[in-house]
Parts: C-alpha cells; sequence; structure tokens
C-alpha cells in the first residue's frame, strides 16, 4: 500500500517557496527546503496541506561534505492518509527549532543535540538528553569511533590481571559518569521552586526499569517533572553502522525485549522492502501469527506489572502463569524464550517443528476463560474504578502534537493502527477489529488492551487454520540473490555456499536510496529510517521508538497529581527502557 | 499471702501468654504464605522441614542475625523507640482479651485470662491508638523524604478508622450493658449480636482491614510508590518487629474482639452445641475463620490512593457507625 | 477486513454497591484458584528438558563418518582424526558474529600442505546467544546444546577451547542426535502447566 504524498500536493510548494527539490522513490518522497523557508514550509504543509502529526525528527551526518548535517523531519496526515518527509541542511551546525509547531519536537531535537551537536535556535531548554551535563563529545557523528575515545584508567576492571579472558581487552576505557557529574545533571534539570524535590529514582521497584524521574512536589501534589533518561542507552544506531542487515537482527530484539518478535518484523519488513525481497507464503503466515502471540505475550505483562502497582498482587503471578505457556511455545520453536533472533530476510531462520500447531490450538482453547477471570477480578471492581477513571485524559490534539501512537492514540479516539494503514505479511487477509476508546483515560487503556488480547486470539485461529494447508511450503525464499541460504542447502551444493560466504562477508548489498517503514509494536510505531549508499552496512538507521515519544507525554498530565496517580499513568503509558533509550 | 499469689499467677499467665503469641505469630506467617501460594498456584514454602514447617524458624534466625544498618542522621532515641512502640500495644491488648469460661484441672481453678476488667473495652482500644505514635516517630526520625511521606500518610489513615472503630463499638456495649468484654460474651447466650448490628460489622472490617495495614488499605506497602515508606531505613530485627506487630499480632487481637463482639466469643457455633470440644477451642476456630478471611481479601483486592481512603473513613464509615447506633437503640426499644 | 469498534465501559449499579457484588464474584475466582493443583516444577529437584533446536552452550561436532558432503570436498586439504572436532577453519563463525572480537581462531600450515586449527577461542562472556554462528558453519561443526548452567566464579573459565567444546559435543550427539524435531519431548512434566494436549 502506497503511503507517500502525491507529486501534484508537492507542486503547491514549489509555487510557493523558491529553490525547493522533490525526490520521489518508491520508498521515500522528500522535499529540500533551505534554511530560512523551513518554518515556514512546515507550516504550510501541517495547516494548509493537512500533515498535522508528528512523527520523527532526525539527523544524517555526511562527514567530510560541508554542510554536513541534515535534518529530517517526517510527518503524517491523518485525513489523506499519506506521509512526508522534509529535508534540511544546517548550515552552521544549526536549525532553527519546530516546537512552536509540535511540542513533540522538544525530546526529538534534545536528543539530535545530544548525539549530533546540532544546536536548535528557539528551543526553550536545550539539554542533553541521553547522556550527562559535562560530557564533551557527540557520539553519533562519523568522527567519533565506536568503542568511544578510551582515555580513563578504571582500577576496578583492572584488578586481578592474571584473569582476563577478552581478546582486545584494553586497560583503558572510555569515559563513565562519576557521581558528581550525575548530581550536577539532576540540580540542573530540575530547580526547586515548592516544597521538596522528590527523586522517584533510578533504580525503584515502580518505573518500569531505569528511568529517573524528579517531581517538584508541595504535600502530596506534583507540580513539575522532569524525566532523565539514558541509563539504559547502549548505542544500537552507532553499532549498526558497522554490521550487515542480518547481524543487526539480534540488537533489534534487545531493544524491547519484551516483544522481541514483533520488532524482529518491523525491521525485517523494513529491509526487504529496501532490498526488493519478497517472503514466500507460509512465512508470511507465520511470522503473523508469532507477531500476535508476542502482542499477548507483552499485553499480559503489562496486565501484571500494572495491577501489581496498583496493589492486586495475585494478578501479576495469574498473567506469568499465562506468560509460561507463551514462552513454552516460543522457545520450542524459536529456541530461547525472550531474544528469539527467528525472522531473517526473506522468511524465517527454521520452519515449525512437529507438534507445535496442537500446542497452539490448545492454548487457543485454554486461554478466554483465563481472560473472563482476570476481567472478574478487575473490570468491574469499584477500586480499580476509582484508580483508574479520569486520570490522564489525552485528547487529538495531544495525539497530533507529540506523534502518540499505539495504544495511547487510539484511546483518544484517533483510529491509528499501522496494521491497517500499510498491512504487511498477512495482515491484509485476515479479519479483526481494533478497539478505540472514547474518553481517553487509563481506563480506556485498559479497556483496549484487554480487547487487543482477544483480538489477537482472533488472528492466531485463522492463521493456524490457513498454515494446516500451506504445510509443504517453503519458509525462506532462497533463490533471491539477498537472501541467505539455509543449512541444507550450504551442506549439498557449492553455489549456495559460495552465495553464504559473500552474503556473510560482504554483506546484502543494498541499492543506494532511503526507506522509512514501520511496524506496529504493542507499544506504539516502531520505525526504521534506513539511509543507504550502496554498501553492505547501512550507512545510517534511526530507530523510531513508540516509547520515548509516548513517554514524553507524562509531564504534561502529572501536573497536579498525587504520587500515587504518577503510578498509574506511567504503567498504563507503558514504557519499556530498553526502547526509549535504545 | 493471697497477694503474692495474685502476682506470681498474673506474671505466670503473662508470660505463658506472651511466649505463645509470638509461636503463633510466626506460624500465622506460614499460614499467610502458604495461603498465598495456593490462591496464586503455588506451592509456597516447601523445603525448610516437611511442607515448610520449620520455615517460620528459619525467618527469624535469618532476620535476627541480619546487620543491623543505623544510618548516621537519624534521631537515635525515637528510632528505637519506634519500633518498640509499633509492637507493644498490640501486645498489651492481650491483657484484656477473655479466652474462655474458668475451668479446674486437678481442684486448680484457672481463668484463661489475665485480668477481667469492667472496662476491658476502654483499655483496648486506648491501646490500639498508642501504636499511632510508632509510625509518627519511624517516619520522623528516619530523616528522610520516603518515610516521611509514608509516616504522615499512614498516620492520617489511622486517625480516621479508629474513630470510625470506636463508634461502631457502642452497638454491641449497648446491647450488654457493660464494658466488660466477658459479660459481653455472656450476654450473647441468647442471640449473637451480628444480627442487629450489621452496619457496624462491616465498619468493623474496613476498620481492621485498615488499621493492620491489609490491602485494599495498605498504602505503607505500596512499594511501586514508595519504596517501604516509613519502615524504609530499618534493618534486621527492628525492621521484623513492624511487619510481625502490624499484619500478624494486631490482626490477630483485633479479630479476637471482633468475634467476642458479634459472634458470641466462646460459645458453640449455632447446632454444633452437642460437639464435645472445650470452649477454648471454639473461640480459636471462630478467630482463624475470620483471619483467613482477611488474608482472603489482602490478596485478592487492588489498593485505594490515601485520599481515597480517609473521605471513605470520614465520609462513609462514621455515618454508617452512627446510624447503627441508632438501629441497635431502637431494637432495644422495641425488641429486647 | 478490519473494523474499528468501541469499547463500553461498564457502570456499577446501585444494588452491586450496597452488598459487595464486585468484591465478592473477584474472590470467589480466588477461591477457585485456592482448590486447583499448583503447576510449578520444584527445580532444582524436578527439571524440564529444552527442545532440540535449544540455544545453549557451544560445541563441536567430531569426525564419526555423519558429515555433510561439503565436508567430504575440503576434507582432503585438513589435517583431522577420527574423535577430533570437524572444524576447517574457514573463519565463516567470526564473520556472521555480531560481536566483534568474540572468536579467536588460528590455524598453521603443515609442510605437507594441509592445514591444523590449533586455537579456537569463544570468549561466552560477550555471547549473545543469537545462533547465527550455527547457521554458519558450513561443515556442520559448531552447534548450540541444552546446557544453560555455565555460571562459574573466575572470568578465565568463561572462555571455551577446542577440546572441551569437542568433548562436549560428543556427549550431545550420543544422548539427542536421533530425536526427532518436536516441540518439546517431555509431555509428563510439562502436563502440570499445560493439562492434557490432543496431539495430531
Amino acid at each position: 500500500m502506497h503511503l507517500w504524498a502525491d507529486l501534484e500536493e508537492l507542486k503547491l510548494l514549489e509555487g510557493k517557496f523558491s529553490d525547493i527539490q522533490i525526490e520521489k522513490t518508491e520508498n521515500f518522497t522528500s522535499i529540500t527546503v533551505k534554511k530560512e523557508d523551513l518554518l515556514n514550509a512546515l507550516g504550510f504543509l501541517k495547516e494548509d496541506l493537512g500533515y498535522k502529526m508528528f512523527i520523527d525528527l532526525t539527523a544524517v551526518d555526511y562527514y567530510p561534505q560541508e554542510p554536513r548535517f541534515l535534518c529530517v523531519y517526517i510527518l503524517f496526515s491523518p485525513d489523506k492518509k499519506k506521509r512526508i518527509a522534509v529535508k534540511c541542511w544546517a548550515e552552521n551546525d544549526s536549525v532553527p527549532s519546530v516546537i512552536s509547531l509540535w511540542k513533540g519536537a522538544k525530546w526529538a531535537e534534545r536528543e539530535v543535540y545530544d548525539l549530533f551537536g546540532i544546536k536548535f535556535e528557539g528551543h526553550n531548554n536545550l539539554v542533553r538528553m541521553f547522556l550527562w551535563e559535562g560530557y564533551k563529545y557527540h557520539p553519533l557523528r562519523k568522527d567519533f569511533p565506536k568503542e568511544g575515545i578510551q582515555e580513563v584508567y578504571l582500577p576496578s576492571l583492572n584488578l586481578r590481571p592474571e584473569e582476563i579472558p577478552a581478546h582486545n581487552y584494553s586497560p583503558y576505557h572510555t569515559y563513565v559518569p562519576t557521581m558528581e557529574e550525575l548530581e550536577k545533571t539532576q540540580k540542573s534539570r530540575m530547580e526547586k521552586r515548592s516544597q521538596i524535590v522528590l527523586n522517584w529514582g533510578p533504580l525503584h521497584p515502580g518505573t518500569h526499569g531505569t528511568i529517573w524521574f524528579l517531581f517538584d512536589m508541595e504535600g502530596e501534589t506534583i507540580k513539575n517533572c522532569e524525566i532523565i533518561l539514558g541509563q539504559l542507552h547502549r548505542g544500537i544506531e552507532k553499532l549498526a553502522e558497522d554490521l550487515t542487515y542480518t547481524q543487526i537482527i539480534p540488537y533489534t530484539d534487545r531493544m524491547d525485549y519484551i516483544s522481541a518478535l514483533c520488532s524482529q518484523v518491523a525491521y525485517v519488513n523494513t529491509v526487504e522492502k529496501l532490498l526488493g525481497v519478497e517472503p514466500p507464503e507460509k512465512a508470511k503466515w507465520i511470522r503473523t501469527m508469532m507477531c500476535e502471540l508476542q502482542r499477548i505475550n507483552s499485553h499480559l505483562l503489562w496486565l501484571g506489572t500494572y495491577a501489581l502497582d496498583l496493589g492486586a498482587l495475585t494478578i501479576f503471578l495469574y498473567a506469568f502463569r499465562e506468560r509460561e505457556k507463551i514462552m513454552d511455545i516460543i522457545e520450542g520453536i524459536a529456541g530461547i524464550r525472550l531474544n528469539s533472533t527467528y525472522i531473517r530476510i526473506g522468511g524465517l531462520s527454521k520452519d515449525l517443528p512437529e507438534g507445535a500447531l496442537d500446542v497452539i490450538k490448545h492454548f487457543l482453547q485454554d486461554f478466554p476463560e483465563k481472560l473472563d477471570e482476570y476481567e472478574t477480578i478487575l473490570t468491574k471492581n469499584r477500586i480499580w474504578l476509582r484508580r483508574n477513571l479520569n486520570i490522564g485524559i489525552v485528547n487529538k490534539e495531544q495525539v497530533y502534537q507529540y506523534g502518540l501512537t499505539g495504544v495511547v492514540a487510539r484511546s483518544a479516539g484517533v483510529p491509528y493502527d499501522i496494521r491497517m494503514l500499510q498491512p504487511t505479511d498477512a495482515y491484509d487477509k485476515v479479519d479483526f477489529d481494533i478497539p478505540l476508546g472514547r474518553v481517553g483515560d487509563c481506563y480506556d487503556r485498559y479497556l483496549i488492551r484487554m480487547e487487543e488480547m482477544r483480538q489477537s486470539l482472533r488472528i492466531i485461529e485463522q492463521c493456524v487454520e490457513k498454515i494446516e494447508k500451506l504445510k509443504d511450503d517453503k519458509h525462506i525464499s532462497t533463490e533471491n540473490p539477498y537472501v541467505l541460504p539455509t543449512l541444507d542447502e550450504v551442506f549439498n551444493s557449492i553455489e549456495s555456499m559460495v552465495k553464504d560466504f559473500n552474503l556473510r562477508i560482504y554483506g546484502e548489498q543494498a541499492p543506494e536510496g532511503e526507506i522509512y517503514m514501520s511496524g506496529e509494536n504493542p507499544r506504539g510505531e516502531l520505525g526504521f529510517y534506513i539511509v543507504s549508499k550502496g554498501d553492505g552496512k547501512p550507512y545510517r538507521i534511526k530507530i523510531r521508538s513508540g516509547a520515548f515519544y509516548n513517554l514524553q507525554i507524562f509531564p504534561e498530565l502529572i501536573k497536579g497529581r498525587t504520587v500515587a496517580d504518577a503510578v498509574a499513568l506511567l504503567g498504563s503509558l507503558d514504557p519499556v527502557v530498553g526502547e526509549t533509550d535504545r | 499471702m493471697e497477694l503474692l499469689g495474685t502476682v506470681i499467677g498474673v506474671t505466670v499467665k503473662s508470660l505463658i501468654f506472651i511466649i505463645v503469641m509470638f509461636l503463633a505469630a510466626a506460624y500465622l506467617t506460614l499460614l499467610e504464605r502458604k495461603f498465598a501460594g495456593h490462591v496464586q498456584q503455588r506451592p509456597g514454602p516447601l523445603h525448610v522441614g516437611p511442607h515448610g514447617f520449620l520455615q517460620p524458624i528459619a525467618d527469624a534466625l535469618k532476620v535476627l542475625t541480619k546487620e543491623d544498618l543505623v544510618p548516621d542522621s537519624v534521631d537515635k532515641v525515637l528510632f528505637y523507640m519506634a519500633s518498640l512502640l509499633a509492637f507493644v500495644p498490640a501486645i498489651m491488648i492481650l491483657a484484656v482479651v477473655p479466652f474462655g469460661e474458668p475451668f479446674t484441672i486437678f481442684g486448680l481453678e484457672i481463668k484463661p485470662y489475665v485480668t477481667d476488667l469492667n472496662i476491658a473495652i476502654l483499655l483496648a482500644l486506648a491501646f490500639g491508638s498508642l501504636s499511632i505514635y510508632g509510625v509518627i516517630f519511624a517516619g520522623w526520625a528516619s530523616n528522610s523524604k520516603y518515610p516521611m511521606i509514608g509516616g504522615l500518610r499512614k498516620a492520617a489513615v489511622l486517625i480516621g478508622y479508629e474513630v470510625a472503630l470506636g463508634f461502631a463499638m457502642v452497638g454491641p456495649i449497648m446491647q450488654a450493658g457493660s464494658f466488660s468484654l466477658r459479660e459481653i460474651v455472656e450476654a450473647q447466650s441468647g442471640m449473637w449480636f451480628i444480627i442487629p448490628n450489621i452496619l457496624a460489622f462491616v465498619v468493623i472490617i474496613f476498620a481492621i482491614l485498615a488499621e493492620t495495614g491489609r490491602t485494599p488499605f495498605d498504602v505503607q506497602e505500596a512499594e511501586a510508590e514508595l519504596v517501604g515508606g516509613y519502615v524504609t531505613e530499618y534493618t534486621g530485627m527492628k525492621f521484623g518487629l513492624f511487619p510481625l506487630a502490624e499484619w500478624y499480632i494486631a490482626t490477630f487481637v483485633l479479630s479476637a474482639i471482633a468475634v467476642i463482639l458479634f459472634f458470641g466469643g466462646w460459645q458453640p457455633l449455632p447446632l454444633m452445641g452437642w460437639l464435645p470440644i472445650p470452649d477454648i477451642i471454639w473461640f480459636f476456630i471462630k478467630v482463624f475463620l475470620l483471619f483467613m478471611f482477611f488474608l482472603w481479601v489482602h490478596w485478592t483486592l487492588p489498593r485505594y490512593r490515601v485520599d481515597q481512603i480517609t473521605e471513605l473513613a470520614w465520609k462513609v464509615m462514621l455515618p454508617l457507625a452512627l446510624a447503627n447506633i441508632l438501629v441497635v437503640a431502637l431494637w432495644i426499644i422495641f425488641i429486647g | 477486513m478490519v473494523k474499528i469498534k468501541y469499547v463500553e465501559r461498564p457502570e456499577l449499579t446501585n444494588r452491586e454497591r450496597i452488598f459487595f457484588v464486585d468484591f465478592i464474584k473477584g474472590m470467589r475466582v480466588t477461591f477457585r484458584n485456592l482448590l486447583r493443583k499448583t503447576v510449578t516444577t520444584a527445580f532444582p529437584f524436578e527439571k524440564l528438558t529444552p527442545p532440540k533446536r535449544f540455544r545453549g552452550t557451544h560445541a563441536h561436532r567430531v569426525k564419526n563418518g555423519k558429515e555433510p558432503p561439503s565436508f567430504k570436498v575440503i576434507e582432503k586439504f585438513m589435517d583431522i582424526d577420527t574423535g577430533e572436532s570437524r572444524c576447517v577453519a574457514c573463519y565463516m563463525c567470526m564473520q556472521a558474529c555480531p560481536v566483534p572480537f568474540l572468536f579467536n581462531i588460528e590455524a598453521v600450515q603443515l609442510p605437507d600442505g594441509r592445514k591444523k586449527v590449533v586455537r579456537f577461542d569463544m570468549n561466552l562472556l560477550n555471547c549473545m546467544y543469537c545462533g547465527l554462528c550455527t547457521e554458519a558453519c558450513p561443515v556442520d561443526c559448531l552447534i548450540m546444546t541444552d546446557i544453560y548452567e555455565t555460571a562459574s566464579y573466575h572470568r578465565a573459565s568463561c572462555v571455551l577451547h577446542i577440546d572441551d567444546m569437542a568433548k562436549r559435543g560428543i556427549d550431545f550427539d550420543r544422548r539427542r542426535y536421533d530425536e526427532p524435531d518436536r516441540i518439546w519431548i517431555d509431555d509428563d512434566q510439562r502436563s502440570k502447566l499445560w493439562g492434557q494436549i490432543k496431539w495430531s
């Protein structure tokens, strides 16, 4: 399904602004404007042409070229259902800030400043996003080496010199923050205006991972809130510039580690579109089925931890009992329960083992009555209602301004679901419903997630029926020149062995170009923006994570509420720190 | 001579009561863990002793031998006193609770209670209110933000529910005509006081859940919000005394008082009076059933927010308790 | 066909409020679960057997007559005896691995022209257990076994060498080479959690 803007609309822009270049390929449509016209062009796109939803903001570094940074803005129009990208070269390393048009650009611009060093004129609080105050470098620039600048001698890592096993171990390490620097970061992010500043700190049983919240509180009500991210920042985008497209797949499932298969499917779909590879029919149906199983898994974990935070302690263990079953299924099919690198470019790594479909059918019969049990305990319970009704209300304007996606957008009534807008794999051949809410509070998000679990069961039933008929089909399309051959082919034919060697050493030589495509994670829209220069390794990968943009609305919604509501709101926005920090 | 005999008798009985209460509280922890485990379809403690029977002893040894860290900036006197003040009043209530009718063994007449005061209920309420000091001292002396917020929250909740508890107890007192717990049990030989006092029973259930800090009112154990509340800075046995006192001893003792007030104390269950079971055993059976009911509620329901709890206490529980007094007064005038 | 559906927000009736019906229904569910059997396995006294595809510690298959045709082509260039690991030092596993510097492979050329592998170290402290190396090996040498208990007290003992990998490969093949590729093989232990499954 073609999701990029039409040429006739773009011609309107040519009339209004001078010196515009329009590029339109099948995978990406972009307009390049000059720095002076940027705000006017974006304003025209937003007001007059209807591209009001903010999807992503990123930058690419073309190092020896001058000017070296290129800023890319991706926008979406919910009425026409089309996307467009706007590019702008950052002359003198600075670009005007767009937070007057979209409030969601605040964190995106801070991230670009942190990792590239581009200054945004007009931003009210341009501080670093992931790294600490006082760090001197900007890591994603092309002249910053992958291992970091190794200048710090850490004695604790070198205590026993006879014990060092790694082959490239060096006693000098890249710079690591000290306690004083962390305290300086905390003080500079939040100034104390009310009674106390509470550190809902990086190590806390209630925040889902290591997120650091600073609350400026008066009694029990929160007057101001600030979030410090970056405790789990691993630099996946930097590492990916040195790996082939197949080697990046294990990294994609460590970002959102709870819904690993969905992230892999989104990434592999993007790369397949870029390379022009079509997986076989059976692989598409199996991918859809595993994606929906993983969606149920992720929503069950959300239900367990959300109920645990709000006090219902048994639902946690009931949800984990069901998760054990799903993880047994995934372990039998892929090999490992959590970080299952199962999807490959062109299909799957292994076919389904015997007995898998019987087990899945047994699970499908068993699960709906367990869902009814959870609903009996929670849905009409008056305590649950009092903790969830009318807390954290999101309206449609906030969805467009902040770029909220996933369940948060659907609870406000915006029907934004990538499975409906750009269906890949077998999503255009199955019947299912997309639940929407009317009010946009935490209770709506709870109801939507419970309903999504039931709809996922419907999809899995239809997939199981179809896969039983496709038993003899292949699971990976190895005749395509970009696809790695299976082990049986390598054992028995020399051409496959040579193809295997070439693809592993030189990588999949992608055609030159760029692409942006996304998939529906349980947490939101997970998008991949890949710039390729004809090499086996990507030149730049930007991961647009849904949890990062969803978390941005938290400080806005929590003002005036108590700490107990902060727990409920954070749980219902459902961030996973691996994805917000990457 | 008689004075010496009374003093020795009271001392021996108090020692027996305290030691048995400790052991009972330890085994109540095992009961709770097995119950919680089976509700969640897992076995609970299983390997320490047959089916986990020696687990409470292992826990007690662990808590006693843990390193006892006291931060530098705490107020030492209040810090040490707080855990005692939370624990001692709960045990002191035992001094006024009667467990059965006096019986004779080997010619000696033994009364299974320490004292039989004629203002027993008032003393029980007074001792219960002393434990609020423990909470406030713990929150204040820890000199840190989380304990302070936790202590203030809990103190607000406890004050509201003490008032409701007091008013709810007026119903059975009016019907029995005395404050002494033994006379209240004897006044129930015709009909148990649960029937006219159903509103007061509901109020007492909520009040006991709030006093002892169990869900749906456990703002204290709200780990997700406040890490540990007012016990964050406590370690070792000082920490161990807090949940022991609140969750187990106070629940047990308050359930005992509730059974005496509403369910006929040590009288046998209706239609089962012909079984040859002594009074004390009936009393313990009823108290254990009520204790299991509290556990069942704890492991099912989510928790309220703190302002919703205090709203519930002052706007719903107190009017219900007052309405109950009106109903009992009308019952006494027209029926009994 | 994708359709949009609005969720319904249920309201509590007055009768339910006064008689605490919502609490009672929830507590009935908990009570029913109290009476069911437990579903846990008492690790370490009972253990579940991992499936054949499980990705545990690595091992090398040895030359024992069951090699694929691709090995026979390269065999004449290598100095490998029966019972020694089949590795032909093609460096494909090192190329496929997403972690740099995890493998340390060295092979020497003997005076009669054949190659011999002298060192094959894998630093498992950096390993992601993704399995891309096993899919790259062209002679079915590098495999992943079902051993998952590999904790140790020293960093140096987390590095695998070629002789203990060969021993582990012999042991794994002796136990599980002839197993069918089924989703799991220990039906009785898993029936505690799953109940009875109808196999086709």
